[in-house]
């Protein structure tokens, strides 16, 4: 039986995550990361959480630096990252799904 | 990736004020900012301070006040002392922080040790009972 496959970003923080989802649509610079981040999830990035969560994504081999466009360096997902967040998104909807079926059962 | 002599989006001037390592930088963003940006490594500096620079002026023209900004920088910047290098298997922030702490935590336990001890001391043992000493507090009850 082989290994079950570690969840990377089950202790990345939220801003990781978020960044994740937002550079699974494409490659974004950091302006552009804030931006698509606080549309899709209502979720205002600061600048330092967001340099500190692109650090560690990289760290981790999850996403990489493109070249620099002048001064801005957009950053790509990678193909482990591809993988990691499909992990971590299946485990978050297995958590969610027991969450609700509770929610269900509970009568609340 | 020298950014010496060009402008920022809004033509305003460039380089960091208040931050001597940060030559190759900047947008200006303005003093607060440019402070908080100066607490960050040498390292991160050259890497990303003329991009965060230039963010940091990008939000505060979207509105973004220039104090929430410089915190969330300054936060940053705590953790990219504290973040391991790589190559390097402790930060020296952190290594002293671990001193601390293990003083602390060895401390602690010390206080917590030797408190039974005191506080059996104090029972109503006979006058001719010898004193609990620290090497005894496990055994308070016989005190």
């Amino acid at each position: 039986m082989s290994k079950p496959e570690r969840d990377l970003l089950r202790r990345a923080g939220e801003a990781s995550v978020l960044v994740l989802i937002s550079l699974a649509g494409g490659p974004k610079h950091g302006y552009a990361l804030i931006q698509d981040v606080r549309q899709f999830a209502g979720v205002e990035l600061g600048p330092g959480t967001l340099y500190g969560a692109l650090d560690r994504l990289e760290r981790l081999g999850l996403i990489e630096a493109l070249p620099a466009d002048e001064r801005r360096h957009p950053y790509r997902i990678t193909v482990p990252g591809t993988a990691a967040l499909r992990l971590h998104l299946d485990s978050l909807e297995r958590v969610s799904a027991a969450g609700r079926l509770r929610l269900q059962l509970g009568g609340s | 990736m020298s950014g010496d002599g060009a402008a920022t989006p809004d033509g305003g001037p460039l380089g960091t004020p208040g931050c001597a390592q940060t030559s190759t930088v900047v947008a200006r963003p303005g003093r607060l900012v440019g402070a908080a940006l100066c607490c960050y490594p040498a390292r991160w500096r050259r890497r990303h301070g003329a991009e965060a620079a230039e963010l940091a002026v990008l939000l505060i023209r979207d509105g973004a006040p220039a104090a929430v900004i410089a915190v969330s920088y300054l936060t940053g910047a705590a953790r990219a002392w504290l973040a391991r290098p790589p190559g390097r298997p402790l930060s020296t922030a952190a290594a002293v922080l671990l001193a601390a702490a293990c003083l602390l935590g060895s401390t602690a336990a010390l206080v917590a040790e030797t408190t039974p001890a005191r506080a059996a001391s104090t029972s109503n043992a006979p006058a001719s009972h010898p004193p609990c000493t620290s090497e005894r507090a496990a055994h308070a009850r016989s005190c």
